[in-house]
Order: structure tokens, then C-alpha cells, then sequence
């Protein structure tokens, strides 16, 4: 396994248009050893990304090494790196077992039964391993795929959306499992649009939006950069004028306004400290909460905000 | 190579492509039949034209191969299993190799049989004759083979293409224009029955054997080249 200081995967001002279409633009970013996610909204460029980081794709500009060497025509370097695309590439005349033995053949894998036993038993699989790949749900076709991905225990595994179609039994598997190989000094990719399922994951984040690369670092500084940002909280209570007189004296809030609706939408830097003061306010001033919610809390604003920053 | 091989044939091998090949196949020998029981039977030279050059070697051979080889390639990329290939660590040779080989496996049987039995109604159980239609359309296969493999690795609309290859330049351009036999599969074909045969197919004006055997290398080597290096430098979805 790679020194957990030393970049496994670089990145260096790596483009990729079509056409007159910019996908990702002037990247530049090292992956060490550890699970790294690659977080973004839908079409912000992360899987034009990956392809171009397992070879699959071709650089406009820049490049991208793997282990010191380029990764793009360099088959050998595939007995290293396990990927698994967001696409459900499985052949749905074969068996799960066959799926999983053919791939480890491909892979040179030598001791075949047994690698192929390992990494079906990893995926919790072994079940219905000898069952059409056709009868399979999604989510057990994005297992035994995993599985395929695994079978030649590999030092890096590129990941595209690997949660996607999985239930929330097979997610808690699936977590413990990218864990439990991370631990073993192993470099984990994996993509996401969804926040909350990197947070859970990633050591390090890699904010992709509209092609470039917005913030990189620790979750927890992300985070940060994230409740500093203005939010718009929507709060339905008995008496919006007077809860909105009340809350002007807080210092996390920036402005009130009165819906049409009588709804009372509160602007705020630090929701965290809305989030306390709130109710005690409310209480205070005897103003009975319905219901608060924020208006802004898509993905795509939290990406925009962290653009802008 | 085996995996790829295997895998290739198990894809290849749809029941509804088996079938249209049949039908393909059985046409020349129907037709063959057909014609030697009418009463004004066709000379040698009338049957090699209509018979064994345009009919299966210019249309029955390139048909069948089409359907078979442009989904080689063709349908990995549409469902994107190829970068199940792609992203191991094998050259690209043996990817696209056994792909070739899986492609002639499946196509010349049916070639193979087809010219088989219809040289054999024809020329009346003349075996170099016979053997001369037959080899000729296997490296027809080959050919056509190599061609087709290639065109479902650059174009997503392989059949489409391949169709208007098929009548426009083997059917129609190479009947017309001499010059053109050098660029045609169709005649290297014809040009290496005449070569094997030479007793029985005198009066067609055709391909020496010499550029036929030439042709068919450089066709079948550059065309594997071309699809490697395609391998290679494509963006695999």
C-alpha cells in the first residue's frame, strides 16, 4: 500500500470540453490513501472526472497520473486500480459467480475460486450467486458488481455513485465495507451528489461544481464554510409581526420580511445560533411555533454559495 | 484472449441473429436449386456472376457478417459493458483480437455451408470447384469480418453504414467501375476462387491472384490495426 502521505492519484490542471462545452475546467487536485468524496450536483462534471481519472476518458488538457505514471493507455496499471461506473455494466446472461469469475480472469487474478469467494462474501452475496444477473434488483447488481470491482484486492477503488439504488440496510453494508478496506491502507473515490452520504464517508472532500474544482478539504471545513453562509428560514407561527419585531435583536439575524401568506422568512448568517434562539424567543414572547423550515437548502445553493466564495 | 472470446460468443450467439442467418444463408443454395431446374440453366460465367459474386459474396457473406460484427463492438459501447474490458489489464490486442475471431466463428459456418452446398448443386459434385467457392467465402468472412468489427467500434450507426457500404460500394460501384475491384472485397474473394480454381472460372474478368492474396493481408492486418488503435484512443462510455 502508497505511504499515507504520498499523492496516489494527481490530478494536474486537468480540461475536458466537447465541443464548445466546457465538462471540467482547469482541475488540479492530489487523492492520498483514505476514503476521499468526490461531492457535487447532478452535471457539475465529477463523472467526466473520474473517466478521465481511470483512463477511460481522454484529457483536453493537463493530465492525471496514477501511482507516478499516466493513467490513460496503461493497462497494467489496472492489476492496481478497481472502478466501478455508475452504470449497471453487468451481462444479464450470466450468473453473479460467472460475472464475478470472468472479471477476476480478465484482471489476472491466480487463485480464482477463492478470490472469487472473498469478494462475493464481501458484498454479502453469496446467496444468490448462482442466480441470473437478470433477476437481480439494482441494488444486488451494484453489489456483485462491487464484488467484480474487488476481486483482484485492489490498492485503489474509483467509485461512480456507488450508493446509488441501494436500500438503507445494504447502504449501512456498503459503508462498513468502503471502512473497513480504507482502514486497510487503501485509496477509496467515490462520487455523490448527496451531502450527507460523503459526510458519513470521506475523510477529504472534493466540492465539483460547474466543472471546476469550488472547495477541497476536510468535511468538517467544508461544513463550516457552509453554516456561515445566508440562510432564508420560513417560520409559520400565530404572530409573524411580533416574532419578527422579537428576532431583529438577534446578531445571526440580517433581515425579516412578512409573507403575503402571514408566513414570517427570516434571513440568517449563523443558523446554527437561529436554530437555539429561536424557540427560546418564541417562548419568551409567549408566540406559538407551527413550523420552520429553510427555503434554500438544495444542494445547487449550497454549491452556488460555496462557487461565490 | 479466452475470457473475451467466450464472452463474445455468448453475446453474439441471440437467437433472433441465428435466425436471420439461416434464412440469409439458405437463399444461394434455394436459388442455385431453383435455377439449375429451370429449363434455360445459366452457363458457369452467368452463375458466377449472379450467383456466387453478387449474390453471396457480394450480399448474402457482407449481410450476414454485418449482423454479426457490428454488434461485436456495437453493443458494448450502446450498453456500455466495454469498459468492463477496457479497465483491466490487458492489451487491447487481445480484446480486439478474440472479438475478430468470436465474430468469424459465428459468420463463416454459415457462409461456409451456404457456398458449400451451392457450388456443389451447381458444378454437379465438382469438388475443386466446389472447395474453391467455399474457401474463397470464408476469407470473404474474414474480410467482411474485419471491416464490420472496426465500424461498430467508430460509428453508433454500424448496420446503417455497413448497408450502404454493402449496396452502394461492393454491389454497385464494383460491378461498374473496374478500378474499384482493387478496393473490394467482393472481387478478392472472386479473385481467389478463380485463383484456386482456374478450370472452371475462365471468362469473368476478375482480380489476379497475386493482388487478391495481396489485398486480403493488407485489408485483414490494417483493418485489425485500425480497430486496435481505435481501442486504444476512443473515449470508452
Amino acid at each position: 500500500m502508497t505511504p499515507l502521505n504520498e499523492a496516489v492519484i494527481r490530478v494536474d490542471g486537468v480540461s475536458r470540453w466537447y465541443g464548445n462545452v466546457v465538462a471540467v475546467s482547469e482541475v488540479t487536485f492530489d487523492i492520498m490513501p483514505g476514503i476521499t468524496g468526490l461531492l457535487g450536483p447532478n452535471g457539475a462534471g465529477k463523472t467526466t472526472l473520474l473517466r478521465m481519472m481511470t483512463g477511460l476518458a481522454a484529457t483536453s488538457r493537463g493530465s492525471v497520473t496514477v501511482f507516478g505514471e499516466p493513467v490513460r493507455d496503461n493497462p497494467s496499471l489496472y492489476r492496481r486500480i478497481g472502478v466501478m461506473s455508475e452504470h449497471e455494466t453487468v451481462y444479464e446472461f450470466m450468473n453473479g459467480r460467472d460475472f464475478v469469475r470472468m472479471m477476476a480472469r480478465l484482471k489476472g487474478v491466480s487463485d480464482l475460486e477463492t478470490a472469487v469467494d472473498r469478494a462475493i462474501a464481501l458484498v454479502d452475496l453469496a446467496d444468490a450467486q448462482d442466480r441470473a444477473m437478470e433477476t437481480y434488483s439494482r441494488g444486488m447488481r451494484q453489489r456483485m458488481r462491487l464484488a467484480a470491482t474487488l476481486v483482484h484486492d485492489p490498492e485503489i477503488l474509483i467509485l461512480d455513485e456507488p450508493l446509488n439504488g441501494a436500500d438503507p440496510r445494504q447502504r449501512v453494508h456498503f459503508k462498513r465495507l468502503l471502512q473497513q478496506l480504507a482502514s486497510g491502507g487503501r485509496t477509496i473515490v467515490l462520487s455523490s451528489h448527496i451531502l450527507e452520504e460523503v459526510e458519513q464517508l470521506a475523510d477529504t472532500v472534493l466540492l465539483i461544481v460547474n466543472g471546476k474544482l469550488a472547495a477541497a478539504g476536510g468535511f468538517r471545513a467544508i461544513r463550516a464554510a457552509l453554516n456561515k453562509r445566508p440562510y432564508h428560514v420560513r417560520v409559520l407561527c400565530d404572530s409573524p409581526r411580533r416574532l419578527a419585531a422579537a428576532v431583529l435583536g438577534l446578531e445571526s439575524v440580517d433581515a425579516v420580511h412578512v409573507d403575503p401568506d402571514g408566513a414570517l422568512v427570516v434571513l440568517s448568517r449563523n443558523v446554527l445560533d437561529l436554530q437555539i434562539e429561536l424557540p427560546k424567543l418564541a417562548q419568551l414572547s409567549e408566540i406559538r411555533l407551527r413550523r420552520i423550515e429553510p427555503l434554500d437548502d438544495s444542494l445547487e445553493s449550497v454549491f452556488g454559495y460555496l462557487v461565490e466564495q | 484472449m479466452g475470457p473475451v472470446y467466450r464472452l463474445t460468443l455468448r453475446q453474439l450467439a441471440g437467437r433472433w441473429r441465428l435466425s436471420i442467418m439461416t434464412v440469409l444463408a439458405a437463399l444461394p443454395v434455394i436459388v442455385a436449386v431453383v435455377m439449375l431446374r429451370s429449363d434455360t440453366a445459366p452457363s458457369v460465367m452467368q452463375f458466377e456472376q449472379s450467383i456466387l459474386s453478387a449474390m453471396l459474396a457480394g450480399s448474402i457473406a457482407p449481410l450476414v457478417v454485418l449482423a454479426i460484427a457490428a454488434a461485436a463492438f456495437g453493443n458494448e459501447v450502446e450498453d456500455r459493458t466495454l469498459a468492463n474490458l477496457t479497465l483491466t489489464p490487458i492489451s487491447r490486442w487481445k480484446i480486439a483480437v478474440p472479438k475478430l475471431l468470436a465474430t468469424i466463428t459465428i459468420a463463416a459456418p454459415f457462409i461456409a455451408v451456404s457456398a458449400f452446398f451451392t457450388s456443389y448443386v451447381a458444378f454437379v459434385g465438382d469438388i475443386r470447384a466446389t472447395l474453391a467457392v467455399t474457401v474463397s467465402a470464408i476469407v470473404g468472412v474474414v474480410l467482411y469480418a474485419s471491416a464490420f468489427v472496426w465500424l461498430g467500434l467508430v460509428s453508433t450507426q454500424a448496420i446503417g453504414v455497413g448497408l450502404l457500404y454493402i449496396v452502394l460500394w461492393e454491389g454497385f460501384f464494383s460491378g461498374f467501375v473496374s478500378g474499384v475491384r482493387l478496393l473490394s472485397i467482393r472481387h478478392y474473394a472472386i479473385g481467389l476462387m478463380h485463383g484456386i480454381d482456374p478450370r472452371r472460372f475462365v471468362d469473368v474478368p476478375h482480380l489476379t491472384l497475386t493482388p487478391a492474396i495481396v489485398m486480403t493481408v493488407l485489408v485483414a492486418g490494417g483493418v485489425l490495426l485500425m480497430s486496435i488503435r481505435r481501442l486504444r484512443r476512443m473515449d470508452v462510455p
